[in-house]
């Protein structure tokens, strides 16, 4: 069973061809692709990162410019409700302006009209009371002094 | 091949011997044609093993690319650490031969009555270990030669001249221990086979089976660290330099 004999040479032999048709043929290829897969992950992995920091810096870039635009919204909106209450106002104030000066015109005429019509009815009453007057007493009464005295009566009693 | 079954037949009947070698005279002196045709068989599945994954080696591997890729990453893992880089690029094609090799020798000789044929392992025969670890031996000189040159035999004098001894002692018994206990565990393995299915011919063998082919990966995982360890003598002095 333990017999050394030429096969040993021929299995040396037989080995060295196995090793020099793999090394020739197969090994190099699997050796390839292994180290080209090993490449690439790592090349991935980078890639990954790098557009993972991108990312990041573009969504931090949205971020700020959405806070800016709200911002920018929230002071136009501010601006626009100050720029109404001021239009309200001043409107506000014109119209109570005009309208005090209306009310202030219309009792002006008012008083001035009163005043006509009382002097109408005073110079219409003194006659109508001359008139009246004279017939009573069937006595022309025509002079200043009458006249005069007529007045005050009629003035004591209007002013009753 | 009438011929050859003849003179087996010869064979088993004036020897009482459980393996049967088929000895032959070539034109290299006696040969063992079992250990040559199981030897072949080897190689073919070897090659046929790699050629299947390199004629077209996928970006993303499946099936035997990857069971393949696992085993050269594992001896890669290995030769980086025993090596270098530099050693590593140099041995590979070597080294993964080496443990494919005596992988696919060692679980072939398991395969013994189902498929037919007498079918044995190649490192059943004592001459394929001997080549095997001789050639180990002798290559881990050339190549400590060839990266260092001469003064790569400076490693039997240090670190003091008196270990001369010693290293002579571990350089013959290196080779010798290797070749043994892989001829040792695999003809063992495959005696026992044959006595076991004598005994029974289900479940007890099986077992057996089993378990040799776990002994099988176990020995070519032995030998090539053994290996490595010689080779790592030819790289680790030279890249301290």
């Amino acid at each position: 069973m333990v017999n050394f004999n030429a096969t040993l040479i021929a299995q040396v032999l037989n080995f060295l061809i196995l090793v020099y048709v793999l090394a020739k043929f197969a090994y190099k290829p699997v050796v390839r692709i292994m180290d080209e897969r090993k490449n690439k992950i790592a090349n991935d992995l980078d890639a990954a990162e790098k557009a993972k920091e991108e990312a990041e810096a573009v969504k931090a870039q949205y971020a700020d410019k959405l806070a800016n635009a709200k911002q920018e919204a929230q002071a136009i909106i501010d601006n626009a409700r100050k720029t109404a209450q001021a239009a309200h106002d001043k409107i506000m104030a014109e119209t109570k302006a005009e309208q005090d000066q209306v009310m202030a015109s219309a009792k002006e005429a008012i008083a001035l009209e009163k005043k006509k019509a009382m002097d109408d009815i005073r110079t219409q009453v003194i006659s109508l009371s001359m008139i009246a007057a004279s017939k009573i007493v069937e006595q022309k009464l025509g002079s200043e002094e009458d006249k005069k005295m007529a007045g005050k009566i009629v003035d004591s009693i209007i002013s009753k | 091949m009438g011929n050859v079954a003849a003179d087996a037949a010869k064979e088993a009947a004036h020897s009482d011997e459980i393996i049967h070698y088929l000895t032959q005279t070539t034109f290299l002196g006696e040969v063992n044609m079992q250990t040559m045709y199981m030897t072949w068989v080897t190689m073919a599945i070897v090659f046929v093993l790699f050629l299947v994954v390199c004629r077209n080696p996928k970006m993303v591997p499946s099936g035997l690319q990857n069971a393949l890729e696992i085993i050269l990453d594992f001896l890669n893992g290995l030769m980086e650490d025993n090596l270098g880089s530099k050693g590593r690029k140099f041995m590979a094609p070597f080294i993964v031969t080496l443990f494919m090799f005596i992988l696919v020798s060692n679980e072939l000789g398991i395969f013994l009555p189902q498929i037919g044929v007498h079918w044995t392992s190649p490192t059943n025969d004592i001459n394929t270990c001997f080549a095997l670890s001789l050639l180990v031996a002798f290559s881990a000189y050339a190549v400590g030669v060839f990266k260092q040159g001469l003064g790569h035999f400076k490693h039997f004098v240090s670190p003091s001249p008196a270990f001369l001894p010693l290293h002579l002692l571990d350089a013959v018994t290196k080779p010798l221990t290797m070749a043994l206990r892989l001829f040792g565990n695999i003809l063992a393995g495959e005696i026992l086979l044959i006595v076991l299915y004598q005994l029974s011919p289900w479940v007890i063998p099986e077992l057996w089976v089993m378990f040799s082919l776990f002994i099988g990966f176990v020995q070519a995982f032995i030998f090539t660290i053994l290996a490595l360890g010689s080779y790592a003598l030819a790289f680790a002095s030279h890249d301290e330099n």
